[in-house]
């Protein structure tokens, strides 16, 4: 796979994980759009590397994010105050 | 193996065989079942005919272009078979009765105009430049991650995944029709 659809993909999934974000999605898009945009003169393939990986760990972040906000709701669904 | 279950049964429950059991006893109490037998499946029968004795139809409605006729003929045949139910056919089951509606028929002209509003709602394209013949990136002024944006939403239009190597080629509103036509097998 090339470095340009492993980009693409990553763009895909994030907007894909960005559907549920606390503060919307539209937050999420603006902010998701500005930081590839920052980086798309970069042509240094060690360095897109680097930045992939970086956005894999962003959607681990994502997913822990949405399992957490799980946990809490389902928390105080069950204990009302505490 | 009933006979022998029976024989079984009728040691425990009787007492006239809790004694020692000597053979010819045994040997009688094997004719006497075999009567027995009989009457176990005689009274198993019976107990048959008392339940109710219906066939479940499940019964599948179609939602098709309906016209008078065929809706009158259809309630004309429920009214028929209603008067023919009577209380003892009436089991405790309820007929099952499912509906279901077919996918509205696609056309090309149909996925065109889809393939157009959905473009049309992105906020990043101007209407009024929009044509089926645009170029994505050349005429409309769009990025490649905006491109992705505008395949995504075309997914989520028509309802099926479209692999990245596939949408690299959807680069005007016509190849995105065609890819959906082929797609959804649609040809004219």
């Amino acid at each position: 796979m090339s470095q340009r659809s492993k980009v693409i993909q990553l763009y895909k999934t994030l907007l894909y994980m960005g559907r549920d974000y606390p503060k919307g999605y539209d937050f999420f898009k603006k902010n998701l759009r500005r930081v590839f945009e920052k980086n798309k003169g970069e042509r240094d393939s060690e360095k897109i590397d680097k930045m992939l990986a970086h956005g894999n760990f962003v959607i681990k972040e994502l997913e822990a994010l949405y399992m957490l906000r799980k946990y809490r709701t389902l928390k105080k669904r069950y204990y009302e105050k505490s | 193996m009933a006979s022998l279950a029976g024989v079984r049964i009728l040691i425990r429950n009787t007492g006239k065989f809790r004694n020692p059991i000597s053979r010819t006893c045994l040997r009688s109490a094997v004719t006497q079942l075999q009567s027995n037998e009989r009457y176990f499946h005689w009274k198993r029968q019976s107990i048959l005919t008392h339940v109710p004795q219906e066939n479940i139809q499940s019964i599948r409605t179609y939602s098709t272009n309906p016209d008078i006729k065929k809706i009158e003929e259809r309630v004309l045949n429920v009214v028929s078979a209603f008067d023919k139910i009577t209380s003892d056919k009436v089991g405790t089951r309820v007929k099952q009765v499912r509906q279901y509606s077919i996918a509205e028929p696609m056309s090309l002209d149909l996925i065109r105009k889809r393939v157009l509003l959905v473009l049309n709602l992105y906020d990043k394209i101007d209407p009024q430049k929009l044509s089926l013949d645009s170029h994505f990136i050349n005429d409309l002024g769009l990025d490649s991650l905006d491109h992705i944006e505008v395949i995504m939403a075309i997914e989520d239009e028509f309802g099926f995944e479209i692999p990245d190597m596939d949408a690299e080629k959807l680069l005007r509103p016509t190849d995105i029709v065609r890819y959906v036509a082929d797609r959804q097998d649609v040809y004219e």
